[in-house]
């Protein structure tokens, strides 16, 4: 065929999401770098960040329990794209931990970013513990990332 | 159910970037090839199912602007979108539609044209709270799952390069493939680029420009039009948490295929599936998931997956030929994915694989993966 | 409590051969193409690889227009005038603006394709339609 066209257009989306009451008690606490989780009266299951319903039990949460902001390493990995970080502004240099962090106190585990880069000082089982930046603003970013306590 | 079978498939040609086809061109490619598959005109298709994740083309209703394309104007037309299940959904739901005894003919088409957009940035649009500020995209969620997966039951680098390498490899005797390389090496494999611990670029799937289509008829039409068709003896479908931190270690305990594949199973009257099934065709969208699908599906022990693709047991000359098309590994245009799996699986029965034939093949598996830990678990068989 | 969020993304769409052909025609000749489809005799607007009425793939190429007749329109808040115009042997409309505010509007007013100086193989390589000598039909 002769020369095939493409047709360039740019989409811009924004959005404006509402939090939900739960949702908004627990970045608040992000604020206080005081963190909880909601409990499952079915299973007792401990979640954090908070969710409207158990997804075994299908039961709403609304007890409320107080969680470390310390914890164990579920998984990691280090990753080596490099990411934009929205709060900056700035690319996140690669490579950079990431992990599933089982913090004190709850069940599920949290995904955040990881001070440690060196596959060969990453476990899963490692103890780590939060680092807040110096501005908080009530978003889960509000921790930098997680250190491994050595 | 009422029988319903497959009794026409048709695909592009998947590539990197199809310039040359509009998203209508590259649907109606997909969509003409599996009517005449079938035998069948146009006029024949009662209702069409389209299977595409719009975000990644920018183009509200979808089914609007392909659904001509897929000789859906006039008629009945749902799109269905569920991530990378969204193939499998859509067949799952012209199975539905066939065996309700309300449509005798249904068109499914799945497709997706990443070239066009920028997928990495859709697929940033997680939860906004929590999952946004805190990324790594699609590759660094799977290797956090891949470390548990590690851990718990030793499959090493080594193993994960053997399934990359049989992909590409069994890509080559596919036409359509989007990636072939013949030539490949688990060396090649372990000295890829490093994306995220331990995924290399050679562990991952593409992103490709594809469409896929497959004919659904009911059980009197189906014999009437084939005479082999590929009956559906059990479609499954388990979703889950939309969560990757609800989730007790995804790729390890992997629960909505394994129920998926207990239903699918029992429904098709499987109790060995390494025995009974003939092929399969599993989607797989890192070379680590093969074998936990492996284990998940019940191919194999917990523990065991490592072994079996040691042992060859998943090449085309082995036991189980686990996917002969080269796989997700090879070819990845999400929306057209799943229908892939499906439209490879009944090639498998109607006896029209090509060089990729499994001689003989009588009942095939066909499963879907999506989001976080969606799955689909489909038998075909030469028999309803 | 409100979050907010927004992203950027570049699409490149491929207008395929037939959506190429039209807009290189635009762009090169200023001309407007069309396709007859055989089976039903229906010539659409832009010029496509097969009849969405019948899907036959047999088309053949037409030129329609410059001039056409104005079906319908719509002002958005803007001012922008939106129309459908059914060219000059098109059997389907095509979704533009008229220019010059719309004045003159009203069904079955005779309009003309007027083209763009600078042309990029872009439905705007047509600026608009205005309306043509002659007023309504």
């Amino acid at each position: 065929m002769s020369e095939p066209l493409l047709v360039p257009i740019e989409m811009d989306q924004s959005w404006r999401y509402a939090a939900t009451a739960a949702m908004a008690r627990f970045c608040a606490g992000l604020k206080e770098r005081r963190l909880e989780a909601l409990r499952c009266d079915g299973c007792g299951k401990r979640y954090l960040p908070p969710r409207p319903v158990c997804g075994n039990c299908h039961l709403a949460l609304r007890d409320w329990v107080a969680v470390r902001d310390e914890g164990r390493l579920a998984a990691w990995t280090v990753v080596h794209v490099p990411i934009l970080d929205p709060r900056s502004g700035r690319m996140r240099e690669a490579p950079y931990g990431m992990g599933l962090i089982r913090l004190d106190g709850a069940d599920t585990t949290l995904n955040h970013y990881l001070a440690e880069q060196n596959p060969a000082r990453l476990a899963i089982g490692l103890g780590v513990r939060a680092v807040w930046r110096e501005q908080l603003v009530g978003a889960i970013d509000d921790i930098l990332h997680f250190e491994v306590l050595r | 159910m009422n029988p319903v079978a497959v009794i026409g498939t048709g695909q592009t040609r998947h590539a990197r970037a199809r310039d040359d086809a509009s998203q209508p061109d590259l649907v109606r490619e997909a969509a003409a090839r599996a009517i005449e598959d079938a035998g069948i005109r146009a006029r024949d298709i009662d209702a069409v199912v389209i299977a595409n994740m719009e975000l990644f083309e920018g183009r509200a209703w979808p089914e609007l602007w392909v659904g001509e394309a897929a000789f859906a104007a006039g008629k009945p037309c749902l799109k269905v979108a569920t991530g990378g299940t969204s193939g499998t959904s859509g067949c799952i739901a012209g199975f539905h539609q066939v065996a309700s005894g309300l449509f005798d003919i249904v068109l499914v088409v799945g497709f997706e044209k990443h070239s066009e957009g920028h997928t990495q940035t859709g697929m940033t649009l997680t939860d906004p709270y929590w999952d946004r500020a805190v990324a790594s995209g699609a590759v660094g969620n799977f290797a956090l799952s891949v470390s548990q997966y590690m851990a718990d039951r030793g499959v090493t680098e080594l193993q994960a390069a053997l399934v990359a390498v049989k992909a590409r490899r069994n890509a080559v005797r596919n036409p359509h493939a989007h990636l072939q390389m013949p030539g490949i090496t688990v060396e090649e494999v372990l000295a890829s680029r490093l994306l995220a611990h331990p995924l290399r670029l050679l562990d991952m799937c593409p992103q490709s420009d594809g469409a896929c289509a497959i004919v659904v008829a009911a059980g009197e039409r189906a014999r009437k039009l084939h005479p082999r068709p590929a009956w559906v003896r059990a479609a499954a479908t388990r979703h889950e948490q939309p969560y990757i931190g609800d989730i007790d270690r995804r790729l390890v305990t992997m629960r909505t295929l394994r129920d998926a594949a207990r239903e699918a199973y029992a429904d098709a009257g499987i109790r060995e599936p390494l025995k009974e099934l003939d092929v399969a065709e599993i989607y797989e969208p890192v070379s680590y998931a093969e074998l936990a699908w492996y284990e998940a599906l019940g191919f194999c022990a917990e523990g065991e997956a490592g072994r079996l693709i040691e042992d060859g047991v998943t090449e085309m000359d082995g036991e189980l030929p686990v996917n002969p098309s080269g796989g997700v590994l090879s070819t990845n245009p999400v929306g057209a994915s799943g229908v892939i799996r499906v439209a490879e699986a009944a090639l498998q029965i109607h006896g029209r694989g090509g060089a990729r034939q499994v001689e003989g093949a009588r009942t095939a598996l066909a499963t879907g993966y999506g989001v976080y830990a969606w799955a689909d678990v489909i038998v075909l068989a030469d028999r309803p | 409590m409100i979050r907010e969020s927004a992203i950027r993304i570049p699409f490149r769409y491929a207008a395929g051969a037939a959506g190429s052909r039209f807009l290189a025609a635009l762009r090169d000749q200023q001309r407007i193409l069309g396709a007859r489809c055989a089976a039903c005799a229906r010539v659409l607007v832009p010029l496509r690889a097969f009849c969405p009425v019948c899907g036959s793939e047999t088309l053949d190429t037409v030129e329609v227009g410059p001039g056409g007749t104005l079906q319908t329109w719509t002002t958005r808040a803007d001012g922008t005038v939106f129309a459908v115009i059914l060219l000059d042997g098109a059997s389907s409309g095509l979704v533009h603006r008229l220019l010059d505010g719309g004045e003159e509007a009203c069904c079955g007013l005779r309009v003309r394709a007027r083209f763009a100086t600078e042309r990029r193989g872009g439905i705007l390589d047509i600026a608009g339609f205005e309306p043509a000598q002659g007023g309504a039909t």
